[in-house]
């Protein structure tokens, strides 16, 4: 598993690829000292996994993070003492160290990544979302990790999206028009202007006026279909 | 900053007090009327003459008899006036209310006893007066006397309230103040405590001298922020070294990235600064010039003594940031800037103003000079 050290501090950085040495199933590919770096490196060596400190110069690990293309990566947070970010992880079990980071729990970290023991598979950054790649969503102090599988309904807000999941709906930071090209349109299916809705979730379907149909999602919210989109869900589910 | 401690009053206190106020009017009310009854006691032996009617004998009696009734009036009549709420009111709605008062009080005095004396005893009338005449001189006199016992009382109890109201006062300032400074006592940045572990961490195995000596640094730090509570004023040499302190541990942390600048007068080492002062002005030049720019910055530190007064400048790269009270560099230096105020007045000032063409942040604190 290849990793990234992000960390605006050189002994920071130092200190922990020192504790990385007793982890071998991570390789360190590289360090960036800010996030404009942390770009290029994640553009050049496509790490598996980030080590990503919350405060930094410039732009902060959490701004960061919600700026980049999903999938988001697989990302251990490091912080010194920030209770409003360490409130947020905990909250939303995202994987995190305190530093000076622990050995322990440094290693019960890294045992807690998925996929270390399988095959490395082939990243396309324009390609498809899988239902089980992740994106992070950010609102005020709280974020998420969340499964593209666990959304049920995009809908568009101006060049953000609004992403509903569990009983939350933040927004990202894309225009739902980005974000349907990189859904799986086996699972996404665009309603209308305003809202991608996820087959998977669908509770009920009803005929609406003059040949729609009202869809009704799992959590509860309703969606129109004009006749034409209608037609074209009809024959889609029928395949 | 110990004030308080021997000002509050518990509630045990206060029970005691009412105890001893409550002897007091007992003293007073004893010690009144004991005077009155001797003085008419004296009359009465000296010359009996004039109490030629009833003999002494009855006259001494009926005496102390009405003198009774007019304690018991009074005794009775402070209740009644303590529910209608006169113990609140100032002296000049106090002073007709009192006037009525005795007058009533008189009346009611004067009713009973000629009660007493012609309806029940019996005794005959032993003026050359008409009794409505009499009852007029009475009303006089037994007026006088309620009225005096009135403002008597109510002069002791304004009194009393005066000198508790201020007590009040004190105590509520007093408390105020020390809980202010309490609350504005600025603390070293736990973020930076943490950042310095880690970097410390990394030293050990890179530089361990430079590791013993930062150990000692962060050390000297934390000495300084835990025990300046304890103290109003430092000397400005004393906090200037451990600023310096804290300063090399945010190089040992940032590396190149901040740059510094002493321009100190040898002056103005000796003078007196609230603690913690220079160090909040330094974290925040830290905050907000070095640690949001990748390329970091110099911070500069200048001290005067001149006209007075100890002037600090602190700069750093950057601008006043428009979001302004959200951020945290308001309550910091707002902080400072309230603490400043308490302990030296209202000359104290910090002030925090940019530079537009050098692109710099300074914060300037003045402080006056002992007068004496």
């Amino acid at each position: 598993m290849k990793a990234l050290l992000i960390d605006d501090e050189r002994l920071a950085r130092n200190e922990l690829r020192r504790l990385l040495a007793a982890f071998p199933q991570v390789k360190i590919a590289g360090e960036a000292s800010n996030t404009k770096q942390a770009r290029e490196q994640l553009a050049a060596l496509k790490p598996d996994l980030l080590f990503l400190d919350v405060q930094m110069p410039g732009e902060t690990g959490l701004e960061f993070l919600e700026s980049l293309e999903p999938p988001a990566p697989h990302v251990i947070f490091t912080t010194a003492y920030d209770e409003f970010a360490v409130k947020a992880f905990e909250l939303n079990a995202l994987d995190y160290l305190l530093k000076p980071v622990d050995p322990a729990r440094l290693a019960s970290a890294v045992e807690r990544l998925p996929g270390l023991a399988g095959p490395a598979e082939p990243k396309e950054p324009a390609g498809r979302l899988r239902t089980g790649d992740r994106v992070f969503v950010r609102e005020g102090e709280r974020c998420w990790f969340v499964e593209v599988g666990q959304i049920r309904l995009l809908e568009s807000e101006g060049n953000y999206t609004r992403v509903h999941f569990g009983d939350a709906q933040p927004q990202l930071f894309r225009s739902l028009n980005a974000m349907e090209e990189r859904l799986d349109p086996r699972f996404f299916f665009r309603a209308n202007r305003r809202q991608i809705m996820n087959i998977a979730w669908i509770a009920g379907v009803e005929p609406w006026f003059s040949g729609g149909l009202l869809v009704q999602l799992k959590g509860g919210a309703k969606i129109e279909l004009s006749r034409r989109q209608a037609q074209e869900f009809r024959e889609r589910m029928s395949l | 900053m110990e004030l308080s401690a021997d000002i509050s009053l518990p509630a045990g206190d206060e029970t005691r007090r009412d105890k001893a106020k409550e002897r007091l009017y007992v003293l007073f009310q004893s010690g009144g009327w004991g005077t009155l009854m001797a003085i008419e006691a004296w009359a009465i032996i000296e010359f009996p003459e004039h109490e030629a009617v009833w003999g002494k004998t009855t006259t001494l009696a009926v005496t102390f008899m009405s003198f009774a009734t007019g304690i018991l009036i009074t005794h009775f009549i402070r209740p009644i006036m303590a529910r209608w709420g006169w113990k609140q009111l100032g002296w000049r709605p106090l002073l007709p209310r009192l006037f009525a008062a005795a007058v009533v009080a008189a009346a009611v005095w004067n009713a009973l006893e000629i009660l007493w004396v012609h309806g029940i005893l019996g005794l005959p009338w032993r003026y050359e007066y008409s009794l409505p005449m009499i009852l007029v001189m009475e009303e006089c006199s037994c007026g006088a006397i309620m009225f005096v016992w009135l403002c008597l009382y109510f002069f002791y109890n304004l009194f009393d309230r005066l000198n508790r109201s201020e007590l009040e006062r004190f105590r509520l300032m007093t408390s105020v103040k020390e809980a202010e400074l309490r609350a504005l006592k600025s603390q070293v940045n736990p973020h930076f405590i943490f950042n310095s572990l880690n970097s410390l961490r990394a030293l050990i195995e890179e530089d361990p001298a430079r590791a013993r000596k930062a150990v000692t640094q962060l050390a000297n730090l934390l000495r300084y922020s835990l025990q300046s509570g304890q103290l109003e004023t430092v000397p400005f040499e004393e906090e200037l070294g451990v600023v310096n302190d804290y300063l090399a541990l945010e190089q040992v942390r940032h590396e190149d990235r901040l740059r510094l600048r002493l321009d100190i007068a040898p002056e103005a080492l000796q003078l007196r600064i609230p603690p913690m002062l220079l160090q909040t002005l330094v974290e925040n030049a830290v905050k907000y010039g070095i640690s949001p720019r990748p390329d970091g910055g110099e911070i500069a530190i200048i001290a005067r003594s001149s006209g007075g007064a100890l002037t600090i400048q602190v700069s750093n790269p950057g601008q006043i940031e428009k979001a302004g009270k959200e951020s945290s560099t308001g309550v910091g230096l707002h902080n400072a800037a309230e603490r400043l105020r308490l302990i030296f007045g209202e000359k104290a000032t910090l002030e925090l103003h940019s530079d537009r063409q050098l692109a710099q942040v300074v914060a300037e604190a003045i402080i006056p000079l002992p007068s004496h």
